[in-house]
């Protein structure tokens, strides 16, 4: 198959890439390795903060439904159940639907693959009923199950608190959110008063020493400060965060960069987000673990520079839509984290070194 | 975390072998994962790459950013040989794979 924009992942990221694409006249396909698009935002039924000016604010569950309407209506080839597992010699990607491996040629592509949980090692924590945050909001948003009766939440970014909030509205009763560090990590202000409303303890300075169990986790032992509590939960959730999906980088070549404010490691991009292979593009949390509004931007900034590239827009046009992304984002994404954009114009400025460095030396 | 606690899921290696395996000069993900077989299942690393060189950080008392990613190989995902292999004789399996192949420089 043949197409002059590949993009991976339909999540948030993939799904703007390719409504701005196609509306530019851009012959896409996009590809995702579930049974439907919408990525990891089709459990969000949160509110959405911080959303690009041409959205309006919206749950995550209805922006998913809202963009593949979207691209529904417009001319996109969109494969499901289909996986990205490799390249091939001659630089076609790979993608299987695990009966076979059919080769995709691209001129342009977008990997918007996302993000993964990071986990947390403690004695008993390979015991079921430990899971991420992000499985146990799957499994009550999704598949309407209760993970469990009585929770601990391990973790104080916004997507554990999120999480624990959707937890005790549904029905489990949240014991605690515990936090190794003296303070909350996350700020959603709304979230935080609504765990305070529902009754939710927070232990600061606290770690799990271990959890126990027959079969699946009964009960757990805090160090709280100098003191040891015991807990009675059948659900612990951890939420450490979330890291760059990066496989698909290093398979196409990209080089890549740390940024601890970002997620870990993640391929490097200039202002179009090209990384440094000038075929390929990032867009989403696979460039950087942010909000939804950098997310929807960054996929958008992806898309328009593709479009440069490819003649669909001038460069003066395109150059001055960029220049109005940037600073939208730079505007949303310094409004919840400052040090979030920060790294980001490390990442940039990195690649920018790089590139003058292989000018130098003539390569 | 005590010495016995697991590390690597699908494994089942535990703090201890790590931590062996560094003091016999381990230094990245990969070397561990030469030693011991952390990395080696299922997931291929997805849940166990993080916490290890979080350990390596600790041990070895370096920064988390000098602690490279451990290498992705494909498929990058769990694939049927079949899926690889498909029908023709000049078979996709063969290209596939061939890039996985290391590269010059790369170690053995
Ligand atoms: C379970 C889970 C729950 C989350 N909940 C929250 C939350 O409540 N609040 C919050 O702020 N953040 C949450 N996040 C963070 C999440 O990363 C972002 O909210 C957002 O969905 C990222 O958008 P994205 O488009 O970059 O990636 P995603 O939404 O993750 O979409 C990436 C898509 O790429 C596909 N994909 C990946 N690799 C391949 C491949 N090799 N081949 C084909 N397809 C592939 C995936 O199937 C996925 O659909 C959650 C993350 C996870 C994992
Ligand atoms: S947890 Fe180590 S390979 Fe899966």
């Amino acid at each position: 198959m043949k197409t002059d924009l590949f993009i991976i992942g339909g999540g948030p990221a993939g799904l703007h890439a390719a409504s701005v694409a196609a509306t530019y006249g851009i012959e896409t396909m996009i590809v995702d390795e579930s049974f439907s698009l919408g990525g990891q935002l089709r459990q969000q039924t949160q509110q959405l903060r911080n959303l690009p000016k041409s959205f309006k604010t919206q749950t995550g569950t209805a922006l998913a439904k809202q963009m593949i309407e979207k691209l529904r209506q417009l001319d996109v080839t969109k494969l499901v159940k289909h996986t990205m597992i490799g390249t091939y010699q001659d630089g076609r990607i790979g993608v299987t639907d695990g009966h076979r491996t059919i080769p995709i040629s691209a001129n342009k592509i977008i990997v918007a693959t996302g993000a993964a949980e990071e986990a947390c090692a403690f004695p008993g924590w390979t015991l079921p009923g430990v899971m991420t945050v992000g499985a146990a909001q799957i499994l009550l948003n999704r598949e309407y199950v209760r993970p469990g009766k009585n929770a601990l939440i391990l973790g104080s970014n916004n997507f554990a608190l999120q999480v624990a909030k959707q937890l005790a509205e549904g029905g489990v009763n949240v014991k605690g959110i515990i936090e190794n560090k003296e303070r909350m990590e996350g700020n959603e202000t709304e979230t935080i008063d609504q765990l305070q409303k529902i009754g939710v303890p927070l232990y600061f300075n606290s770690t799990i020493q271990r959890a126990f169990g027959r079969e699946k986790v009964e009960k757990v032992i805090l160090n709280h400060g100098h003191k040891a509590l015991e807990m009675d939960v059948d659900l612990i959730c951890i939420g450490k965060g979330l890291s760059p999906i990066l496989e698909p980088f290093e398979i196409l070549d990209c080089h890549f960069t740390y940024e601890q404010a970002l997620g870990g490691w993640l391929p490097v991009y200039s202002l179009s987000m090209q990384t440094s292979n000038p075929s390929v593009y990032v867009a989403g949390n696979a460039a950087g673990i942010t909000d939804m509004g950098a997310i929807l931007l960054t996929a958008e900034i992806a898309a328009v520079s593709i479009a440069e590239s490819l003649e669909c827009v001038n460069n003066a046009d395109a150059d001055k839509t960029r220049k109005l992304l940037w600073q939208e984002l730079e505007q949303i994404e310094s409004e919840s984290f400052k040090r979030t954009f920060q790294a980001r114009a490390n990442v940039v400025k990195r690649f920018q070194e790089e590139t003058d460095l292989s000018q130098v030396n003539g390569q | 975390m005590d010495e016995s606690t697991i590390i690597c899921k699908c494994e089942e290696i535990n703090l201890a072998e790590i931590e062996s395996a560094i003091q016999s000069g381990a230094h990245t993900f990969d070397d561990i994962k030469r030693i011991t077989r952390c990395g080696m299942g299922p997931c291929q690393a997805k849940i166990c790459s993080s916490l290890v060189r979080e350990i390596i950080s600790q041990s070895l008392e370096v920064s988390l950013s000098e602690i490279g990613l451990p290498r992705m190989r494909m498929p990058l995902k769990p694939t049927r040989i079949a899926a690889l292999a498909g029908k023709e004789t000049s078979s996709s399996v063969v290209s596939v794979f061939a890039e996985s192949a290391p590269k010059e420089g790369d170690e053995s």
